[in-house]
């Protein structure tokens, strides 16, 4: 079983963290103390750390920035309330993985972290990603579908690449439009949702089953099995 | 605003009416000295009249004509005069021919009036006992003499207290005009809302620095209740975020857990969408208060503008074809400014989604990145509805809608995002008519270097 540390000092947040990730199937363990959860993260045993930045004792910096040094690679998600870009910055270069302001949705929470988890897993060298009869060639830039080649734009082809990536996995609309162009604003309006269209129109034509799936309330999956 | 005017100052005014009444009271001191010295001299005079009328009266009466002969011959400045004068008026000795007809005949020294004597002049007429009728006059012309002195400083010492008190007004104008003028141009970044600007003020604790001093306390004051509106804002957003994300939380979860068969489904969907919409609407304010509060330049890089323009066109070219609208992108020659590429992209990024989302369909926007002298500049170009003046300036406000925007979805906090992002670069955000549609131009040069 996957093995998260929850480091959070405020206790309706903890909760919120520790039962939607349960559901997810996790096993968590909770510490709210900055000191503790410094020991508890340089142990090694956990998959991966939901981290806050401001804490009693040691600051969230700090750990993420020990736990670096003493050569601990699982992925952490920092989780603060401060918004400022700036504070981001110094979040990732600390050596945070991904770095989500409060209050945020428990499921993007999960779903950040399970895209980070995907992400830390040791994978054999892909040149090809393949999800069912979707095939993508990171090397000639190609996309096919049952033997057909689609014809994906760049942004399309950034698009499906982190679905497929990610299959199987309830992706977020912020944390598609972070991950394929890269800014942490909120785009508003049904911007992405249009790019997903169009790229939907050309991976699932008429009589194809449908790959690209809608999460209603919370954004898009690949191949989900729900 | 209009420029003092020397003659309008304070100090000036002050020094003119000074000076009239310096003038005033030198023309009263003259003219005091010249009443008294009269008084006095008149005595002095009318004293030698009736001293001579004595002592030509103990002469006898037959020795008199030959003693006045003498004395005349003696009267080198020509100061005395003398008549004698018969019972009916026949003139017998003297210097004075006819006996003057405003002189009673009584011994009593009045002033001499007629032709040949100085004002001030002095004569009495008085019987002798024979008959006859003794003249005696004096005309010392000392008054006349000075009046002429007095009339003389008076002209030359008015004179001085005019052009003195003027130049000493204008000069003593000068340092209050200077600071004032200095007050005016501190006060022009106040007028264009820069709140945290304040007045000079010197050390001098004068009136200026009192009222400086008065308007900076304003000032303070309305920067607080400024940042307290501001911040009831954030602070409302903030702590209304938690719950609401709560809420939104339970809600999805009664949405997964919902079967798809059933009823309440839609409304499920709708309950969430509102609550992200309301999300939507607390972030967008929290982010322009986050943007305000930036250190300027913290963030700053070298941005290719140009590349910017092609992201944009990337991301919300397919958007604007879905709403039936045709978008472009021109962009002129390369151009690579200090900015915050972020912040930069997210303006662009409002812009163009605005434009989109008022634009009805089979419209056109424009993105085009032009490069004048000052620098590059940014222009959404739409042919849409437009803006009227009236609401130019208001729509950078925060939650303002263009009446024709009433139904479109959004926050309404687009173009404040826009305009808190220019104030940071300091470049200049302004709307226009592209008759028909609107015009955004962001001057992407510190508004600073135009001045």
């Amino acid at each position: 079983m996957t093995r998260i540390l929850a480091i959070e000092d405020d206790e309706t947040t903890a909760r919120e963290i520790v039962s939607e990730l349960s559901r997810h199937g996790f096993s968590v363990e909770w510490v709210a103390d900055g000191r503790q959860g410094l020991v508890r993260a340089v142990s090694g045993e956990f998959d991966a750390v939901t981290l806050d930045r401001m804490l009693p004792g040691v600051d969230g910096l700090t750990i993420v920035s020990v736990m670096r040094n003493a050569g601990i690679e699982a992925p952490v998600l920092m989780i603060s309330a401060l918004t400022e870009v700036d504070e981001r910055v110094r979040g990732l270069r600390a050596g945070g993985d991904d770095y989500m302001t409060k209050p945020f949705a428990s499921e993007e929470m999960a779903a950040r972290l399970e895209v980070l988890l995907r992400r830390a897993r040791p994978q054999a060298r892909q040149t090809v990603l393949r999800v069912k009869d979707l095939e993508l060639d990171l090397v000639t830039r190609e996309v096919r579908r049952g033997g057909r080649e689609l014809g994906l734009l760049p942004t399309e082809f950034k698009l499906l690449e982190f679905l497929m990536r990610n299959s199987g996995q309830v992706l977020t609309r912020t944390m598609i439009f972070e991950a394929i162009w890269g800014y942490h604003f909120d785009p508003g309006t049904n911007l992405i949702d249009v790019h997903l269209g169009r790229l939907r129109r050309k991976v699932d034509q008429p009589g194809l089953a449908p790959l690209i799936k809608t999460i209603r309330g919370s954004g898009y999956a690949l191949n989900a099995t729900s | 605003m209009r420029r003092p005017e020397i003659w309008r100052t304070t100090t000036f005014r002050l020094a003119l009416v000074y000076g009239a009444v310096f003038a005033a009271g030198v023309v009263a001191l003259l003219g005091l000295i010249y009443a008294s010295a009269a008084v006095f001299l008149t005595h002095q005079m009318d004293e030698i009249v009736i001293g001579q009328a004595r002592a030509l009266q103990s002469v006898p009466a037959a020795a008199l004509p030959e003693q006045m002969r003498q004395v005349e011959t003696q009267d080198v400045r020509n100061v005395n005069f003398y008549g004698l004068f018969s019972r009916d008026g026949a003139w017998i000795a003297g210097n004075v021919r006819r006996l003057p007809a405003d002189v009673p005949v009584n011994g009593v020294p009045r002033e001499l009036r007629g032709p040949g004597f100085q004002p001030g002049a002095r004569a009495l007429a008085e019987r002798l006992p024979s008959g006859d009728i003794l003249f005696v006059g004096f005309d010392a012309k000392t008054l006349s003499g000075l009046r002429t002195i007095i009339l003389a400083s008076l002209i030359w010492s008015g004179a001085l207290i005019i052009i003195l008190g003027l130049s000493l007004g204008a000069a003593l104008s000068l340092g209050p005009l200077r600071r004032i003028r200095a007050v005016q141009a501190a006060s022009l970044p106040i007028l264009d809302g820069d709140v945290s600007a304040r007045l000079p003020t010197s050390n001098r604790r004068d009136e200026i620095d009192m009222l400086a001093g008065i308007a900076n306390n304003m000032m303070d004051e309305v920067e607080r209740l400024l940042w307290a509106v501001k911040s009831v804002g954030d602070n409302v957003a903030h702590d209304l975020r938690t719950p609401l994300t709560r809420l939104r939380a339970l809600l999805y979860r009664v949405r997964q857990e919902a079967g798809e068969g059933d009823t309440h489904l839609v409304m499920l969907d709708q309950a969430l969408g509102e609550t992200d919409a309301l999300l939507g609407r607390f972030k967008a304010i929290q982010r322009i208060s986050e943007i305000d509060r930036r250190e300027r330049r913290a963030g700053f890089a070298d941005v290719r503008l140009q590349a910017l323009v092609e992201e944009i066109s990337d991301l919300y070219g397919p958007l604007a074809e879905d709403h039936g609208l045709t978008f472009s992108a021109e962009t002129e020659a390369p151009c690579v400014i200090r900015a915050d590429r972020e912040l930069l992209f997210e303006a662009l990024s409002n812009l163009v989604g605005n434009a989109v989302k008022f634009t009805p369909t089979g419209g056109a926007i424009r993105l085009k990145l032009v490069r004048l002298n000052e620098g590059p500049r940014l222009e959404i170009i739409d042919n849409g509805p437009g803006v009227p003046e009236s609401e130019r300036d208001a729509v950078l406000q925060r939650f303002y809608r263009g009446q024709n925007g009433r139904e479109a979805p959004g926050s309404g906090l687009g173009l404040s995002i826009v305009a808190a992002v220019a104030r940071l670069h300091d470049f200049r955000l302004a709307l226009d008519d592209a008759s028909p549609g609107l015009r955004v131009v962001l001057d992407c040069w510190p508004v600073a270097m135009s001045y």
